[in-house]
């Protein structure tokens, strides 16, 4: 693969395909172990968590359902930010069930407090993270992360889930690419 | 919790109004029925339709004790809402915004609509017609003035003592439970947080108009509104420092409380290698009231917020 990290400007792997498959696998296992005999809904959060979720959820040998959250940033004549909405909402009754949110990466946590806060509403019994990344220095919001790949500092990243401009998603791996 | 009390005219939606409340906020509507049949123990059926009847007749003692039925209605509704600490509570009538005035964070809520809607409305509920609606309500608007003014000396339509005035004519009920639920939801955050800074010896900074001190700060609660996260503007400040007369010389008040995180945060426009002062006041919140959940926003995490909205299309 040349094209991809050539478009992105990679300049190193952080953390290549082998180390990835190996923590997805470890976390699968711990998750398995602690919902084990519960009804456990995963739900992924769109787009950035697709191939972390695919993998996450292949390594759990438990009976879970699947669903999937997607947000975004609608512009609004009467704010200059616009305003964060819930573009495709989860279609599985969740209410009473114990729910884990994947994430791709949390940074300052507030797109994460914004998508529990949302799902909160729908009185599952509990909810908690699971991350591949996270960044535990500009983690700004107490959400409930009890789950994590790998820990990161200010690096650009991508890969893995992981964009820039909507690219890069597809690189296998994660890789620090060069600052915008 | 929410401690709501609703005053309504007959015909005006407003029974409807505390069920659908009862229903969103899972509880049940404490109203006179509620009181006859649970504060008195067992009544004689006389002493019930009495006290359904005539307002005076709570102002009786019960029995040979020297309380009167009015004294345990008052006394048994403060109980229920110091109970209510983590349920929520429905007082439908029985003057039950003056029972609870100045109760931390109880809601006082009227429910009126317009003669004519009053009038089309119990019309139609009863099978009557407008006339024999008319002296319905005007026997019933009364009824209920006379109880309020026989038990508490108030008037029922003077407005100074509800908190909002909802007017049917044009609304649902759907849309009445909202508002309500809402504006219960948010006071009772700002009277959880003065009772917490009371407890906690730090001072209650909670103001009816936010006045931000720089542009960061506006922008920051503009992107905390971005993300449906809510926020109180400087609502407590956390003394740090005394002189050996007790008066206090060092304080903080973080920018913001984010209460559904239970988080405060101090937002600084400094590079991070300059905030040495405002790290120790911090560190001192956290040793001097623990469990305090304090952070610091420094200008590089605010810089990158931004620069990410941009790059999400913000």
């Amino acid at each position: 693969m040349d094209n991809l990290p050539r478009a992105l400007g990679t300049l190193k792997v952080i953390y290549d395909e082998e180390t990835i498959r190996a923590r997805v696998k470890e976390l699968g296992n711990q998750i398995q172990k602690d919902y084990e005999g519960d009804e456990l809904v995963v739900i992924g959060v769109i787009r950035g968590s697709m191939y972390f979720l695919a993998d996450l959820t292949r390594s759990i040998d438990l009976p879970l359902k699947l669903d999937m959250i997607g947000f975004s940033n609608i512009p609004d004549t009467t704010s200059r930010t616009g305003v964060v909405r819930i573009i495709k909402d989860i279609d599985i009754d969740i209410t009473g069930k114990r729910v884990l949110v994947v994430e791709d990466v949390i940074r300052t946590g507030l797109t994460t407090a914004y998508i529990i806060q949302n799902l909160e509403m729908k009185k599952p019994k509990d909810i908690t993270l699971c991350t591949m990344l996270l960044n535990p220095d500009r983690l700004l919001m107490t959400v409930p992360v009890k789950y994590y790949g790998f820990e990161i500092n200010d690096l650009w990243l991508a890969g893995y889930g992981l964009d820039i401009d909507e690219v890069g998603r597809n690189l296998p791996y994660i890789a620090q690419i060069r600052k915008r | 919790m929410a401690i709501i009390t609703i005053s309504r005219q007959n015909g005006s939606l407003g029974d409807e109004i505390a069920n659908g409340l009862a229903i969103r906020l899972e509880t049940q509507v404490i109203s006179r029925q509620y009181a006859l049949d649970n504060f008195y123990g067992n009544l004689k059926d006389g002493t019930v339709a009495r006290l359904n009847e005539s307002a005076k007749f709570f102002t009786n003692p019960i029995g040979k004790s020297d309380r009167t039925y009015a004294d345990v209605l008052v006394e048994r509704i403060r109980q229920l809402a110091s109970d209510s600490a983590d349920s929520n509570l429905i007082v439908l009538g029985m003057g039950g915004c003056i029972i609870l005035d100045n109760f931390p964070g109880a809601v006082h809520i009227r429910v009126t609509a317009s003669d004519k809607v009053r009038e089309k409305s119990v019309s139609r509920r009863y099978h009557i017609s407008d006339v024999q609606a008319r002296e319905a309500l005007m026997m019933g608007d009364r009824k209920h003035k006379r109880f309020v003014q026989t038990l508490f000396g108030k008037d029922i339509a003077d407005s100074s003592i509800y908190d909002m005035i909802i007017n049917t004519d044009r609304l649902s009920v759907d849309e009445c439970v909202d508002s309500i639920a809402e504006l219960a939801r948010k006071h009772d955050i700002r009277a959880r947080l003065a009772a917490g800074n009371d407890f906690a010896g730090t001072v209650d900074h909670q103001t009816k108009t936010v006045s931000f001190k720089n542009d960061t700060e506006e922008e920051f609660a503009q992107i905390l509104n971005l993300y449906n996260i809510e926020w109180l503007y400087e609502p407590t400040t956390f003394p740090v420092e005394w002189d050996d007369e007790g008066n206090v010389t060092m304080a903080i008040s973080p920018d913001f409380y984010l209460p559904h995180f239970q988080l405060y945060l101090e937002l600084t426009t400094m590079e991070q290698k300059y905030v040495t002062k405002k790290n120790k006041k911090m560190k001192r919140v956290r040793e001097l009231y623990p469990g305090t959940n304090i952070r610091i926003v420094y200008k590089r995490d605010f810089q990158e917020l931004v620069e990410r909205l941009r790059l999400f299309g913000g």
